[in-house]
């Protein structure tokens, strides 16, 4: 390691590493505007100078730019010296003098990198006494506000948004002094992750205008580390909440990223970042409520609704307990549905309470196989579960049938960067440092070849892909089977010929790439296989697990294979049931096979909306065979009204537990606040009904009882840990209730956390005693340990003279290195089973004349809870049937048409909406619709074209 | 972009501020031949951006909105990308210009040999300000940093032709000059 000096003190730094870099590694403090950890050098600012000598008998040295200029072994430089001061200081002053004095009325205030590098740089007065030149700001869609008059044209924002993500909607337009970042027109910004330039953004150019809508500066927001729970990739972040003066006690009031370095590094998607509002909607249950006995007359509600009054929770608890008496004594059967968007901590209680043989996944038979395949795939040895940075690592990427970057947008994010890396190899060769961020992407060349099969043309990898192909899932299988038989042809060529000969014959369009993708794989050094649970058919998956074992035997490694699940505890709520077991088809026949004389049924059914999971007729076939619904959830969903017992649970941000993502990682989150009203996590209330005097009869041996010994979350851990063994390393997901540092817990708010006293006076002007939290080592208060250098803990993100994100280097091993103090995330700890090949089923295929329908995904309107948040739902397209121009040429459709579809048992009419997005003989349907849920339960199928109603009828009733 | 230009210049921008995929709007054929040749000399599509606003330029004296969509489609570029290269140009005219568009220097040298004494006279000639055109539409005038004849200086460029060693008596006897010219043409 090179040993340099730095104002005559000695340092080893990071060989090949810029000086800026190197710097803040240090915990030296010097000024930045353009430079990102993520994104590396342009030297656009010139505010990192500092003053390099020749060697120690130069006194005068020379001014250099931190980000542009490499560590050199032996080097002095100096941050202290005066001409470097005053160049830093001159620069930072003529950044300003367009800056507006707006800093009280700005979001960014108090968070801003701009303040803060002003701060440092020392300009604290303004000698400009001319004009500001100004700009008119535009619309930028529902997420982001823009005002431009703030703008020092850094150029992170197009550095970000262009370079990083791909958008090509945000751009410098303009020049001199005039440069303008924006859209060519007012319109949202289309990229999936414009939230980042709220984060990017040194100033207050983008801000979150949902935040904006109940706005608090970041040192009164109190936060905790949380998970996203809005798709499976288990990006970590930082909610932060407040007190809100409109009676709705404290409320969520943002999220931001929290740097994981092996989850999402500095980035989420902007479902993720603006999907929080759910947390806040009217839809919100507070209260236990309990359905009204009496007949419901003259209501718009559908058969069997039920109208709910509030109880208070003491008495629907004895209820509660009573019933679980009752089922102890065999007079009556307890079965709990659980949930993939939801604990392990809560569906672990639920499972507890009702016995392994009544607790169900709340997930369809084919969900459930699809997570059991996925599963299975990781389990063998010859798989290896990539991280963020290892996917941004790949060089040979094959994506099968799985839309990424609407499933799980932070992986396609990555992809992106791996597209990149012939011309980083480019690069070192010709000795270019990586962190010169313009000069590397300058270098010519061929992306690294990226091979997307898909039904429906997947979002953000068109421009990236060499080769993107569009063909039925049937067709995508049969290719993957041919192309592992090709891969392992040269080792076992007696194999191959079994396998092609029962493949279907493959689209010519697919046989020319075969030969070319075999040929990519077989010679890649870090090849990456991609797909996933989207396109909802297991074939798919067990031929892209086929494909990755060939990869792993042919190069004697395990293969990189990233499978998405769909849902953010998804694979952890899959490991409580063995294969077959637990779906809600098995429950329905259960239910339908019971004599008169069994006893009745009272179903729990824990934060899940089964509308989603099976056909309404189902679903309401399920409620009618049971005596009684109790609902635990945090929403008023369709499932509600079928429940006579409701209580409120806790929200993701409002409760700590342990999710398991797409990749088996264990991940805690944090409760941030307390959530209003009666609200709890759904544990608690199971816990609560066996500690109710109701239930004392309840005995020790029951497995029911265990449930008495939870007092804290972290029991409930430890418990499941003891019970299930893939969960054995659960408890080093967070320490317990207990942990301390230095004696003091770790504080939820700021040092600077305002209005403790006055938040409450308009009702009570005593002090009032803290919240305290018996699961957490965390405080409700500003007492406690409030750095972030303590530990990793800690989500607020400050150090003294850094008051917005970018405090975050002071907390790395090194620069995007891990976070200080943080232990690597604990895995499932799966018994590997060598699969030998996973023979993928082939299906009933479709006949003749048929369509084969499958799932399409939406980033904003395919998520359950996000689509429960204004500024998302606002953007949902509604259902509709997604169709080939070809084919809908051939069937004569017209714009605006009708399609009618049969499928086995089903018929559905839906709007057309036709592209080339889509591949010929295949319909699309947007699945996880609030419009439409059910949907995709009945996906994957064939299904005909009974009718086509085109806006103007010419054939009324044409029949195909 | 209209945000990026003064206030009291920005009429016609704000009219067409309105959805990028408005249809009535193509290339002619010429223009796309024009455009078609220049792709030989690049090494791919979207580097042709720059050459392709100045073939339609040339052909539509300035770059409408509706123009700027048509290019982008052509080239298969978002219009974002096109307009950041079209505002990046000063002699890209994203706002309809007079016929003779009169880019004076400002520069250093010029300023020492008085350009701003000459821009009073023109301006008063005229009766335009800098980014306004005469109500005729023959003149534009436009101030521009060095045009690289500071010997030369004051200097100002019209057109493809530089007018160098400029004074009072010089411009009058070109303003002449041009009116002539465009009157004559309009009367043919």
């Amino acid at each position: 390691m090179p040993t340099i000096t730095i104002d005559g003190r000695q340092y080893e730094v990071e060989e090949g590493q810029n000086l800026l870099a190197s710097c803040l590694s240090l915990g030296l403090n010097l000024p930045y505007f353009c430079w990102h950890p993520a994104m590396g050098s342009v030297g656009a600012c010139r505010q990192c100078a500092i003053i390099e000598y020749k060697d120690s008998d130069d006194a005068q040295g020379k001014l250099v730019m931190g980000c542009m200029t490499q560590v050199r072994d032996g080097g002095i430089y100096s941050l202290d010296a005066e001409p470097a001061r005053e160049f830093r200081g001159a620069v930072i002053e003529d950044l300003m003098t367009n800056h507006p004095h707006d800093c009280p009325v700005c979001e960014e205030g108090g968070e801003c990198h701009l303040q803060d590098m002003t701060e440092m740089s020392g300009h604290t007065y303004r000698r400009f006494r001319g004009l500001k030149r100004t700009h008119r700001n535009q619309y930028l869609g529902p997420f982001i506000n823009h005002e431009m008059n703030r703008c020092i044209a850094c150029y992170r924002c197009v550095r970000f948004y262009r370079d990083y993500a791909g958008g090509d909607d945000l751009e410098a337009l303009g020049r001199n002094n005039q440069v303008y970042f924006g859209r060519q027109c007012d319109g949202k910004l289309e990229s999936g992750f414009s939230g980042n330039l709220v984060e990017v953004c040194p100033t207050g150019v983008f801000t979150d205008q949902t935040f904006s809508r109940h706005f608090v500066r970041k040192w009164d927001l109190q936060t905790a580390p949380s998970v996203c729970e809005h798709c499976g990739v288990g990006c970590n972040t930082a909610p932060g909440a407040r007190m809100d003066f409109s009676g709705r006690d404290e409320n969520l009031r943002r999220v931001v990223n929290l740097y994981n370095r092996d989850t999402n590094g500095y980035f989420i998607c902007d479902r993720g970042r603006f999907g929080y509002e759910y947390a806040n909607s009217d839809l919100r249950i507070k209260n236990v409520l309990i359905a009204r006995r009496e007949q419901v007359i003259e209501s718009t509600g559908r058969r069997n609704d039920k109208l709910h009054r509030e109880i208070e929770p003491p008495a629907a608890l004895e209820h509660l307990a009573t019933v679980i008496t009752d089922s102890q004594r065999g007079r009556r059967r307890l079965v709990g549905i659980g949930s993939p968007r939801t604990s392990l901590e809560n569906n672990f209680a639920l499972r507890q309470l009702v016995g392994p043989g009544n607790f169900f996944a709340g997930l369809s038979a084919r969900d459930l196989e699809l997570l059991h395949t996925l599963d299975h795939i990781q389990r063998d040895p010859r798989i290896s579960i990539p991280t963020i940075p290892e996917i941004e690592d790949a060089d040979v990427i094959l994506v099968l049938d799985e839309d990424i970057g609407r499933t799980a947008p932070r992986v396609a994010l990555a992809l992106r960067q791996a597209a990149r890396n012939n011309q980083r190899d480019h690069a070192r060769q010709l000795e270019i440092p990586l962190w010169q961020d313009a000069c590397v992407r300058q270098l010519r060349g061929e992306n690294n070849p990226i091979f997307v099969l898909a039904s429906s043309a997947p979002a953000s990898l068109e421009d990236i892909a060499r080769a993107q192909r569009l063909a039925s899932p049937a067709a995508i299988v049969s290719f993957a089977e041919q192309l592992a038989a090709r891969i392992s042809a040269t080792d076992q060529p007696t194999t191959t010929d079994g396998v092609d000969s029962s493949s279907t014959p493959l689209p010519d369009a697919l046989e020319h790439l075969l030969e070319e993708v075999a040929e990519t794989l077989l010679s890649a050094r870090r090849p990456l296989v991609i797909s996933g649970c989207g396109s909802q058919e297991p074939d798919i998956l067990a031929a892209a697990g086929q494909v990755a074992a060939a990869l792993a035997d042919r190069h004697g490694a395990p293969c990189a294979t990233y499978l998405t699940c769909p849902e953010t505890n998804s694979l952890g709520l899959a490991q409580f049931f063995g294969p077959g077991e637990g779906g809600l088809e098995q429950l329905l026949e259960e239910l339908r096979q019971r004599d008169s004389v069994d006893p009745p049924v009272t179903l729990l059914l824990l934060e899940n909306d089964l509308y989603r999971r099976l056909p309404a007729a189902d679903v309401e076939s399920l409620f009618d065979r049971a005596a009684e619904v109790v609902l635990f959830d945090s929403l008023l969903q369709p499932c509600s009204r079928r429940a006579d017992l409701v209580f409120p649970a806790s929200a993701t941000p409002e409760s700590q537990g342990t999710l398991v993502n797409s990749s088996g990682m264990l991940q805690r989150h944090y409760m941030v606040y307390e959530g209003s009203g009666y609200i709890q996590e759904s544990w608690r209330w199971l816990v609560d009904a066996v500690n109710d005097p109701a239930c004392s009869d309840v005995g020790m041996d029951s497995p029911a009882a265990l449930l008495r010994q939870w007092k804290h979350c972290h029991d409930v851990t430890a418990a499941i840990a003891a019970a299930v063994s893939c969960f054995r390393d659960l408890p080093e997901t967070g320490p317990d209730e207990n942990f301390r540092i230095e004696g003091m817990k770790l504080a939820r708010q700021s040092h600077r956390a305002s209005g403790r006293t006055a938040n409450r006076a308009h009702w009570q002007v005593a002090e009032q005693a803290p919240l305290t939290d018996p699961d957490s080592p965390f405080s409700f208060t500003m007492e406690g340990v409030q750095y972030a250098g303590a530990t990793p803990l800690q989500a607020n993100i400050w150090s003294p003279g850094w008051n917005s994100n970018q405090a975050i280097h002071k907390f790395q091993q090194g620069v995007g290195g891990p976070r200080r103090g943080r232990e690597p995330i604990p895995r499932l700890r799966r018994e590997p089973t060598a699969i030998p090949v996973l023979l993928a089923k082939q299906r009933a295929g479709q006949k003749p004349g048929q369509f084969c329908l499958v799932p399409t995904w939406q980033l904003f309107g395919s998520g359950e809870l996000s689509n429960y948040s204004d500024a998302i739902a606002g953007l949902a397209d509604g259902p509709c049937a997604q169709l080939n121009t070809a084919d809908a040429g051939a069937l004569g459709l017209e714009p605006g048409g009708r399609l009618q579809l049969r499928m086995s048992g089903a018929e559905i009419t839906l709007p057309a909406s036709v592209s080339d997005r889509i591949a010929p003989g295949v319909i699309g349907i947007p699945v996880g619709l609030r419009a439409a849920p059910d949907l995709g339960a009945m996906l994957p199928a064939a299904a005909e074209i009974v009718r086509i109603e085109n806006p103007e009828p010419v054939e009324p009733g044409e029949s195909l | 972009m209209s945000s990026t230009i003064a206030a009291d210049t920005i009429e016609v921008m704000e009219q067409q501020d309105t959805d990028p995929r408005s249809a009535g709007r193509s290339l002619t054929a010429e223009e796309k031949r024009d455009i078609d040749r220049e792709f030989s000399h690049y090494e791919d599509r979207d580097s042709v951006a720059l050459e392709a606003l100045r073939v339609v330029q040339k052909h539509r004296g300035w770059i409408s909105d509706d123009t700027l969509y048509a290019i982008a489609d052509y080239l298969a570029v978002s219009p974002t990308q096109l307009e950041s290269i079209a505002t990046c140009y000063q002699l890209i005219f994203r706002q309809p210009v007079g016929k003779e568009v009169i880019f004076l220097c400002k520069s250093s040298s010029c300023w020492i040999m008085g350009c701003e004494k000459l821009q009073r006279h023109l301006e008063e000639q005229l009766g335009i300000r800098p980014g306004q055109t005469t109500p005729d539409g023959i003149f534009t005038l436009l101030e521009t940093p060095c045009l690289g004849d500071c010997d030369k200086a004051p200097v100002m460029m019209v057109g493809e032709e530089m007018h160098r060693h400029m004074s009072a008596d010089k411009l009058d006897e070109f303003i002449l000059e041009k009116k002539k010219h465009h009157a004559d043409q309009s009367a043919d």
